[in-house]
């Protein structure tokens, strides 16, 4: 239920993140990819591909592509990141930092060669996809710092020496 | 019935592969669809909140900086504000000084010739009863050279330097002056202190109150006829009648004086 939320909110930011008064570079940012990094901690592989499908061609929906090399590019993405977070057993921000690094170079590597085999002229080439790759990664550290943040703060450590104080 | 059962990864090659069929098909045709429109309009509020997230922050931004440089105006107008009042304090210092100073001349036209104009630049009327002149040797000023103010002798000059001179005044404990109150013949001392007095009249010598005391010049350093001051009741002190005056000049309000060339007394 919360990795849905999740998903909605995230594709509601990624629609909004293309508004003309923000920043240039965050179009670039993807992230419904972010939900598919989270998606990794709870399901295997193939459940991460699927996300990760269904991420991708949300994405070449709202993006007025072909739709279909977003979805391949995403399910092979979501694979890679889950395989690659169970072989090393990541965690905390090292987990986000290197998923969504992960998720976006695979997904636009995946994406261009798609297609390129379909012999189409994609919307944007390696420097579109290296912008996406950065603003992705930048907003799994910006993820990795508020739940590091977040559990710093409802840490039980922290709750004793708040009672401790107050005595 | 029969019961297709598919391995969840091999329907994801599957619907990859699908979809890449698929891709291929929309790749070959051309025109927008029904589902872009609603892309379209699910997309627009969206981005227009961006937008209005975007501008708020533009603005906010534009504000600070506004705000930064307002500031920096403001600041910049106040040290001017401050560099203004302090020239307006200063001007207008120089204008009292130089009305004094024509009012100066103006009491003895007979003096002014042979005087020299000089400026109170420092004064220690309550301890040392002395004040600060601008003007010394080079200017013409000589040690003992009377100095007057508009309404009366101040003092004589006791130290001179290059280019200042410093006055004894009056009041200070060591002056002193031949002296004489107008109407009275007797000639007496006028002598400094907290409260300047002329001393050495004889007994029972009838003084009136408020009436002036002027220099005689017989001890060399003040001409004659200047004003020291006005006589205040007057009394007996053994074989003397002395009367306390009071002084004419008042040396917190001089800002300009007359130095007088000295009577001949002293050395250059």
């Amino acid at each position: 239920m919360k990795l849905a939320a999740a998903f909605v909110v995230a594709l509601l930011l990624q629609l909004g993140l293309t508004a003309s008064h923000l920043w240039w570079v965050l179009p670039a940012c993807q992230p419904l990819l972010l939900v598919v990094v989270a998606t990794a901690r709870r399901m295997g592989p193939t459940g991460v591909a699927w996300s990760g499908l269904a991420a991708g061609l949300i994405t070449d929906v709202i993006g007025e592509r072909i739709i279909g090399p977003g979805g391949i590019a995403g399910a092979i993405a979501g694979a890679v990141v889950a395989a690659v977070v169970r072989r090393f057993e990541m965690e905390g921000p090292l987990f986000w930092i290197v998923g969504s690094l992960l998720a976006a170079a695979c997904s636009e590597t995946a994406w261009i060669a798609a297609v390129a085999a379909l012999g189409v002229k994609p919307d944007h080439a390696w420097r579109g996809a290296l912008a996406t790759v950065a603003m992705t990664a930048a907003a799994g550290l910006v993820v990795a710092a508020v739940e590091r943040s977040w559990r710093a703060w409802q840490s039980p450590a922290r709750r004793r020496r708040r009672v401790l104080r107050r005595l | 019935m029969v019961r297709l059962r598919l391995r969840p990864d091999l329907a994801l090659v599957l619907v990859c592969a699908g979809l890449y069929v698929g891709a291929a098909a929309q790749a070959r045709m051309a025109g927008g669809t029904a589902l872009s429109l609603a892309v379209t309009t699910i997309s627009t509020p969206l981005v227009a909140l961006g937008n209005l997230a975007g501008e708020t922050w533009e603005d906010l931004w534009q504000g600070r900086r506004d705000l930064r440089a307002t500031l920096a105006e403001l600041e910049r107008v106040r040290a001017e504000a401050g560099e203004l009042r302090r020239s307006n304090q200063l001007l207008s210092a120089e204008l009292a000084m130089l009305r004094q100073g024509s009012r100066l001349l103006a009491a003895y036209p007979a003096l002014a010739e042979h005087a020299t104009v000089a400026r109170v630049v420092a004064r220690d009327i309550v301890r040392a009863h002395t004040i600060l002149l601008d003007r010394g040797r080079a200017d013409g000023v000589r040690l003992d050279s009377p100095v007057l103010a508009e309404s009366g002798l101040l003092g004589r000059v006791e130290r001179v330097q290059e280019h200042a001179a410093r006055v004894q005044l009056l009041s200070h404990p060591a002056a002193a002056a031949a002296a004489r109150v107008v109407g009275v013949p007797p000639e007496g001392l006028l002598v400094g202190g907290d409260q300047p007095r002329l001393t050495g009249l004889p007994p029972y010598t009838q003084v009136a109150v408020d009436q002036p005391v002027v220099s005689t010049g017989s001890e060399g350093i003040y001409p004659a006829g200047l004003l020291f001051g006005t006589t205040l009741e007057s009394k007996l002190e053994g074989i003397f009648t002395i009367v306390p005056v009071r002084l004419a000049a008042q040396p917190a309000e001089v800002m300009v004086v007359l130095v007088l060339p000295p009577a001949g007394r002293s050395a250059p």
